[in-house]
């Protein structure tokens, strides 16, 4: 990158930055506590980017680095009074990494479709054991617990309020964001790349293959792991279904919409595609009503499947966006 | 023909010509959404309506999409028939009724998001609605947050009255506890001593399972085994084929596609002749009696709601109530099911909102605390409103007690055996509300 490219990439950052900090002052509060969950669920997506886009390995298995995450946070504010954010941080953290060492043990020996179905199944086992062991993890109910405060111990205490929930966790996403990126700029994070790019010559170069893509999903199960402890803080449960691999279909699914190997790209996919669920989920209720008061009775257009539109964008944007949104935004700035 | 050219001229234009080009389409993609916005931005002409009598907002979120769909839209037209009733006999308080509804997609995360729409930013005044346990859960303490009275509809798991009970939602229906209360000395001085559990491998099941583990002991019963198998499981023989020895009865506690699965399977292994076959009602709901056949005949189960006329609901108000619904169904589903405990458990738990809003005369969330006041220790009559029967909202823990009906399957529907009154299903209250 060129000294002036830096600069402009810097300049932009902190103008989104800024962005991003006062956005929450022109939105009503259900409108922030979206963005909030836009900001967690992208930082899901972007954990997995390190393994689809820079290492070249899909993975079905991040529902269960996401929900052990939230799992751990909630074992830390169910057993510590009064609630510690920090001590959620880490059981969280640690859950997740223990979770993504040993499927990463197990995975990474296998390549393409093979690793893809074992991360799956591992992702399936752990939502059994957690929907069964109901005595430990509350089953299918899951578990229930209050918010922790924002505090350093000795030095203040507060509770969160929709606005600096969203700041905490804009602040955790912008620090991972800056870590991830340092990590795929590092030699390590182009041994990925090389991996993604040709693995059998990166292997004949001398690379450890195996060790690399264990510490690829190492580090991709602490993120999203990080991503699950920010939900559990700010939706204060904890359920099974966050474990089920179709929260790590969802992963994919905001990575190809905003563009893999991007790391911005999986939040603008993730914004994308939460934004356009949400807008299409009121807009056939809404078209109904205008309809009937004008008096065109339309049956069925209220509880219209909204999600089929919604399939149906998504693989336009599959189909003419090959680069996901963020590699369309580029491609048409640079013309 | 003509016609036919012009389209085949057309759509090669369309298609083969270099006009429709990624670029464009994008573009008219983005007209498009440009237009639709634009659409919602005019302001609603049925809100100038409205006028002097504004409606009561009431928010209902059930799972139209996903995997409890087909429940959550039977669920629906409950409510729908309870407001419609409720708007053609003159509104509440003198105001007309408004459903907002939310579609939770069977997903907590979903509902999670849904419910704050319909509190934060729809401001509804009150909810009537939940379908599964575990979106009822979840979304608890947000109307506790919002200060707005939720009345749960067809949500199950006993914790809910029970360690996360909360002042701002109630259970208009009964629950596990109360039904094993009513339907244990049935089992045991009619059926049999000793029983053998059979249950669905999570926390519904598993507390259903407690509950009837602990009530067939105290009528003098015995349990000599359990057999958890996991939900979903389409093949139940391995755990079905291990189940031998010397007792009298087989009790399952499954729901939906499951209880068809073993009511099939355990038929064909030959258990439901061998035993006495019993189970929670929701086993033999009449959506799964076609895909049960003649294979669940001499079941004997217990439920809030049965479709029949046999006495005691032999009533004008369930004939006017079974007419309604059987023909809203029909709008959704043209085999045309007969109405099942989820339409009953929501049409009746609007109408209670409906009393306790009039007897508070509540006017808005202001008044929440009011309509509170008035729904605990709420006496509801069987009428119009009740259709299934009698009951009382427990000021203690907001939980209902309701009469209960023991059935059996007999030529394919449903038989009344014995009807339990509610006095004698009452479990006690074990919910300590936080100070509100």
């Amino acid at each position: 990158m060129t000294a002036r490219r830096t600069r402009i990439f810097w300049m932009a950052f902190a103008v989104i930055l800024a962005l991003l900090i006062v956005m929450p002052f022109g939105l009503p509060e259900f409108w922030r506590r979206f963005l909030t969950e836009i900001l967690i669920w992208g930082l899901l997506a972007m954990s997995s980017d390190i393994l689809i886009g820079y290492t070249g390995m899909v993975s079905f298995g991040h529902s269960a680095f996401f929900g052990l995450g939230m799992y751990g946070a909630a074992a830390a504010l169910l057993t510590t009074r009064p609630p510690s954010l920090w001590l959620a941080l880490l059981y969280g953290l640690i859950a997740a990494a223990t979770v993504a060492a040993f499927v990463a043990y197990f995975s990474t020996r296998l390549r393409d479709i093979y690793f893809a179905i074992t991360t799956l199944i591992f992702s399936q086992i752990f939502y059994v054991i957690i929907f069964t062991w109901t005595d430990a993890t509350g089953g299918e109910n899951g578990l229930a617990f209050s918010r922790p405060a924002l505090a350093i111990p000795g030095l203040f205490s507060l509770p969160f309020t929709t606005l600096t929930l969203y700041w905490f966790v804009l602040a955790v996403v912008t620090g991972s964001y800056l870590v991830l990126r340092r990590i795929t700029r590092s030699p390590f994070g182009m041994v990925l790349q090389s991996i993604r790019e040709n693995e059998a010559r990166t292997r004949a170069i001398g690379y450890p293959v195996e060790r690399y893509k264990i510490v690829a999903v190492m580090f991709s199960g602490l993120f999203a792991g990080l991503a699950g402890v920010l939900y559990a803080i700010q939706n204060r449960f904890a359920a099974p279904d966050f474990v089920f691999f179709v929260v790590s279909g969802e992963a994919v699914i905001y990575n190809i919409m905003g563009g893999v190997g991007t790391l911005v790209g999986p939040i603008v996919g993730a914004a994308a595609f939460l934004l356009l669920r949400e807008g299409l989920s009121r807009l056939f209720p809404y078209l109904a009503s205008v309809a009937s008061q004008h008096g065109l009775a339309l049956p069925g257009l209220a509880e219209f499947p909204y999600l089929i539109p919604l399939g149906i964008i998504f693989i336009a944007i599959v189909i003419f966006m090959p680069q996901g949104l963020l590699g369309f935004a580029r491609r048409r700035l640079n013309e | 023909m003509t016609d036919n050219n012009n389209r085949d001229d057309w759509e090669e234009a369309f298609w083969y010509s270099g006009k429709t080009t990624r670029r464009r389409l994008v573009g008219w993609s983005a007209k498009a959404a440009g237009a639709l916005g634009a659409m919602m931005l005019v302001p609603a002409p049925w809100r100038a309506a409205f006028g002097a009598a504004k409606p009561f907002k009431i928010g209902s979120l059930q799972p139209l999409s996903g995997n409890a769909a087909a429940g959550g839209k039977t669920a629906l037209v409950g409510v729908q028939m309870a407001v419609d009733r409720i708007n053609k006999m003159g509104g509440i308080n003198g105001r007309p009724v408004e459903i907002v509804t939310g579609d939770d997609e069977s997903k907590p995360d979903v509902a999670r998001r849904k419910i704050e729409k319909l509190l934060v930013e729809d401001e509804v005044d009150a909810h009537v609605g939940g379908f599964l346990s575990n979106i009822c859960l979840a979304c608890m303490p947000v109307f506790e947050e919002n200060k707005v009275v939720n009345m749960i509809s067809v949500c199950l798991d006993t914790t809910l009255t029970t360690t996360k009970c909360n002042r701002y939602s109630f259970r208009p229906y009964d629950y596990a506890p109360a039904q094993a209360v009513a339907f244990a000395p049935y089992l045991v001085n009619k059926l049999g001593k000793r029983w053998h559990l059979i249950y669905a491998d999570y926390s519904w099941g598993q507390s259903t399972r407690d509950a009837y583990a602990q009530e067939i002991k105290k009528a003098g019963g015995e349990i000599v085994g359990g057999t958890g198998i996991p939900l979903g499981t389409a093949d139940m023989t391995p755990f079905l084929s291990k189940i031998s020895g010397d007792f009298d009865g087989l009790f399952a506690i499954e729901f939906g596609k499951d209880g068809v699965t073993i009511g099939n399977q355990a038929y064909d292994l030959g258990l439901t002749k061998k035993y006495k076959w019993a189970g929670d009602g929701a086993l033999a709901e009449s959506t799964n009696l076609p895909g049960l056949g003649n294979k669940i005949e001499g079941f004997v189960g217990i439920n809030r709601y049965i479709p029949v006329f046999d006495p005691p609901l032999n009533t004008a108000a369930h004939h006017k109530f079974f007419d309604d619904a059987v023909a809203r169904l029909k709008q959704i589903d043209p085999s045309g099911p007969l109405p099942d405990r989820y339409v009953q458990s929501n049409y009746e738990a609007m109408n209670a909102l409906k009393i306790g809003m009039e007897k508070s005369n509540f006017q808005g969330r202001d008044d929440t605390m009011k309509l509170i006041e008035a729904l605990e220790g709420l006496e509801m009559k069987e009428g119009d409103d009740f259709p299934q029967g009698d009951k009382v909202l427990r000021k203690e823990d907001h939980q209902a007690f309701i009469r209960e009906f023991i059935f059996d399957i007999k030529d394919g529907k449903h038989r009344i055996l014995e009807t339990v009154p509610k006095e004698k299903t009452i479990f006690p209250p074990a919910c300590k509300f936080a100070s509100s």
